[in-house]
């Protein structure tokens, strides 16, 4: 059934989006973590989105033909330069005293954050319209 | 079997279904507003409610069921086996809005507009299907006291 296809719809996109925001807060909790359990320094992590058929086909739980709901196709870590921070004081110091430090993009996480957040919110929004259609359906 | 009553709601029933379709389509573009690549799609509600109505030739007679999700229900909506692609068929590609670095071609705010009326016209096809039911009972009853606890 459609409505119910929209909540279908509309909750694997929370759940992405959430999956990207949870991404974002781990970058940000790591933009200074320079040794983690590999003993590299932390990369930035991004989720890559993928949008996938709901249908199972055999019954009404998924979507219709024609509309998709979206997944989290993978994390993928940023390939940006590690950041070098001369700290010759620091044991983690190479023969130069610099400190090789995370790649992380405050702006870029930030932005992605309220990306996510605005995202959210439209999948949040539609489905709360299909409850209420479904709803109002009801009622006839 | 077609009945007088039948005809009369069978087609807030089809305008029902296929505004919740497009409800469905609408929020898969929502839903995909961050996916790379994704385009965006939109049903074009008009033909989709001349196919399902039997206004376009293009169907052999008219198309009673042509929203369902299970394959048996296809086989017994009159035979033909596509039932589903009459409506799936009028789903097409939106055009001219813009397309993001990343090949993605979902305006959120377009698509929050569309789903917001869109959802307006889905209530005003259940309020006139449920006006219609009255509008019958007080047929059936011969007066519309019934309701209303008599005069």
């Amino acid at each position: 059934m459609s409505l119910l296809g929209v909540l279908n719809i509309a909750g694997s996109g929370m759940t992405a989006q959430s999956e990207r925001l949870s991404a974002v807060a781990s970058n940000i909790a790591n933009a200074d973590t320079s040794v983690t359990s590999t003993g590299q320094p932390y990369r930035a992590r991004e989720v890559v989105f993928q949008a996938v058929s709901l249908g199972s086909g055999d019954g009404d739980d998924g979507a219709s033909a024609g509309s998709e709901g979206v997944k989290v196709a993978g994390v993928v870590e940023s390939n940006a330069p590690l950041r070098s921070v001369y700290d010759p004081s620091s044991s983690f110091a190479d023969a130069n005293g610099y400190v090789q430090m995370p790649n992380v993009n405050a702006v870029d996480e930030m932005v992605n954050m309220l990306s996510a957040q605005q995202d959210y919110q439209a999948d949040l929004e539609a489905f709360n319209v299909a409850k209420t259609l479904a709803l109002r359906t009801l009622s006839i | 079997m077609t009945t007088a009553i039948d005809t009369g709601l069978g087609f807030y029933q089809q305008v029902m279904a296929l505004r919740g379709y497009r409800q469905e389509v609408l929020s898969s573009d929502i839903a995909n507003a961050s996916t790379p690549g994704f385009k965006a799609v939109d049903l074009d509600f008009a033909q989709a409610l001349k196919q399902a109505t039997g206004g376009s030739p293009a169907a052999d007679g008219p198309a009673r069921v042509w929203l369902v999700d299970d394959p048996r229900q296809m086989q017994s909506a009159g035979g033909s086996g596509d039932a589903a692609g009459v409506a799936a068929a009028a789903v097409k590609y939106q055009v001219g809005t813009e397309v993001t670095l990343d090949g993605n071609s979902v305006d959120l705010d377009q698509e929050k507009t569309e789903a917001a009326a869109n959802a307006v016209d889905y209530e005003a096809a259940a309020t006139f299907a449920s006006q219609s039911i009255k509008m019958l009972t007080i047929a059936i009853n011969g007066s519309a006291s019934q309701s209303s606890g008599g005069s």
